[in-house]
């Protein structure tokens, strides 16, 4: 990691792997919002279209959207974690461009306060594409697995365990690819 | 599939009437009674064909067709009436009857023959009992089986559609601009 | 075939001295094709329809004739009730108005004539005409949804790679 990231200095990656590591409460409801979105809205297919019986499987529906919903979570806490700092790499110019042309007129503001507001804003720009970024690919990696799961390679199974079974194959793997794979 | 014992374009298994006296220019009739379906399912038309071939080397006269198999608990009849009658059956020539029925249950049914009735020469005293072929026992699916197999679902996969829509348009809409504005920054930079 | 319309033939003309003539037709019909051939091997076209002469003419023995094809019409049980049915296959049967052209044994005789004579069948009048309508046969869905969904699916997962792959290059 450090050998890619060498634009930056010591102190502004510890501040930029402060920020990603430690996710706030703001973007961690945001996350877990919508891990449950996407790990309930399945349960409509299952309803209409595999027939499940919704009265008997309403335990079921609870347990595996509430573990579901835990492992996309992780799955955009890890993959936003991944890309954060490609990102901050890949905005640095134009992010220092943009700030430069903001600040140039505040003659008052010193140096040093700048680059802290510069460092600060390419936190807050990977952050936010690596936020929505991850957001969009793992909801777009679970549903296709769902729908894969659920309609060809567990068609034959009961809409019960069909259901379970590919909700938990769907959010497991995502979670596992997410932090399996050497990324960088 | 869970259905294949359902009744495929079966091939006329022929009842012959029987013959007490043998006349040499009587009517001889073969009727068959085909299920012409390829699921039978639970509200949905089934089509009986009953076809009425003359064998012998008179024609068959006056002949009644009589199916009192599909009880109207257990049918609905959309259209064609089980009773019919045909004047007149020349020799070496067939005829056929169709009626369209909809199962009001769903499971098990054995669907029986027909019984058909003529007069095998123009002065025959009494009229000649046949019976039709048997298509035999089927499976009548549940509605909501068949549903389950064979519809599109394409309302229910709008809905889905309109569902995940926006857990997948808003991210992807909220990152490519933030991208877009950037990236377009970082290339004008270049260009200085 | 030959032999056929020969027999058919005399049939007619031997029972010609049975039949009354109908005056004044007028034939009220209802009629059913089915639909839905998603689980059908066969179109069934089924027309009822009574007869009414203003002759008070009964049990009349009527013909059919449609798209070429020569039928007895089949007595119910009501009088001067009458049905016209056939089965066609799925694949050849066409979607569009079927005219049923009934015709008394004398008309039908006439058109068996005519028929025989390489003589435009149309040239003998019909005693009446029931219109049946197929509006064609339903034969499933024309795309499976659940296909349409995966290929989406698809499509919206490979953006997704192939933007984290120029992301992480």
């Amino acid at each position: 990691m450090s050998g890619k990231s060498k634009a930056f200095t010591k102190e502004e990656e510890l501040l930029l792997q402060d920020f990603s590591r430690n996710v706030s409460t703001k973007s961690s409801a945001l996350f877990y919002g919508n891990a449950f979105i996407v790990s309930a809205i399945p349960i409509w297919l299952f309803w209409r279209i595999h027939l499940i019986d919704l009265y008997s499987s309403l335990i079921s529906f609870v347990l595996v959207t509430i573990a579901s919903t835990y492992l996309v979570a992780l799955a955009y806490k890890n993959t936003k974690f991944v890309l954060k700092h490609k990102i901050a790499v890949k905005r640095e110019d134009a992010v220092t461009r943009e700030m430069n042309r903001k600040l140039a007129e505040d003659k008052k503001m010193s140096k040093k306060e700048k680059d802290e507001r510069i460092l600060w804003k390419k936190n807050e720009v990977a952050d936010y594409e690596a936020t929505t970024f991850s957001i969009f690919y793992n909801n777009a990696i679970f549903l296709a697995l769902v729908i894969l799961l659920s309609f060809y390679i567990l068609r034959t199974f009961s809409p019960a365990a069909n259901y379970t079974i590919s909700i938990g194959t769907a959010s497991g793997l995502l979670a596992l690819l997410s932090t399996g794979t050497p990324l960088s | 599939m869970k259905y294949s014992a359902v009744l495929l374009g079966l091939a006329a298994i022929l009842a012959i009437g029987r013959c007490e006296d043998e006349v040499n220019e009587a009517a001889h009739l073969l009727v068959s009674k085909q299920i012409l379906n390829r699921y039978l399912v639970e509200t949905m038309d089934i089509v009986v064909k009953y076809t009425v071939h003359n064998v012998g080397n008179s024609a068959a006269l006056e002949v009644e067709i009589t199916d009192n198999s599909f009880h109207p608990d257990n049918f609905a009849h959309i259209s064609g009436e089980l009773n019919a009658r045909i004047d007149r059956v020349p020799p070496g020539t067939n005829v056929s009857h169709t009626v369209v029925v909809r199962p009001r249950k769903y499971g098990y049914f054995n669907f029986t023959a027909a019984e058909v009735l003529y007069r095998r020469t123009e002065d025959a005293p009494r009229m000649q009992v046949a019976v039709s072929s048997e298509p035999g026992e089927g499976l009548v699916v549940a509605f909501r089986d068949y549903d389950k197999k064979f519809s599109s679902h394409v309302i229910d996969w709008a809905a889905f559609a309109v569902m995940t829509l926006p857990s997948l348009a808003i991210p992807f809409a909220l990152w490519y601009s933030s991208k877009s504005k950037y990236e377009k920054l970082s290339k004008s930079t270049k260009k200085h | 075939m030959n032999r056929l319309i020969v027999l058919c033939i005399i049939a007619v003309t031997t029972s010609l001295a049975l039949a009354e003539t109908c005056q004044k037709p007028e034939v009220s019909a209802s009629a059913y094709v089915t639909e839905d051939a998603t689980v059908l091997t066969n179109i069934a076209f089924t027309t009822q329809f009574t007869l009414k002469c203003s002759n008070g003419a009964k049990g009349v023995s009527l013909y059919a004739e449609v798209e070429g094809k020569t039928l007895p019409a089949v007595r119910l049980s009501a009088d001067n009730k009458y049905q016209v049915s056939w089965t066609e296959d799925i694949k050849k049967a066409r979607s569009g108005d079927y005219n049923v052209n009934l015709y008394d044994e004398e008309g039908y005789s006439a058109l068996r004539k005519a028929i025989r004579n390489g003589e435009d069948p149309s040239s003998v009048k019909p005693l009446a005409v029931v219109v049946l309508n197929n509006p064609g046969a339903y034969l499933g869905p024309w795309i499976n949804s659940e296909l349409l969904a995966a290929f989406l699916a698809a499509f919206v997962t490979y953006t997704a790679f192939s933007a984290k792959w120029k992301l992480l290059s």
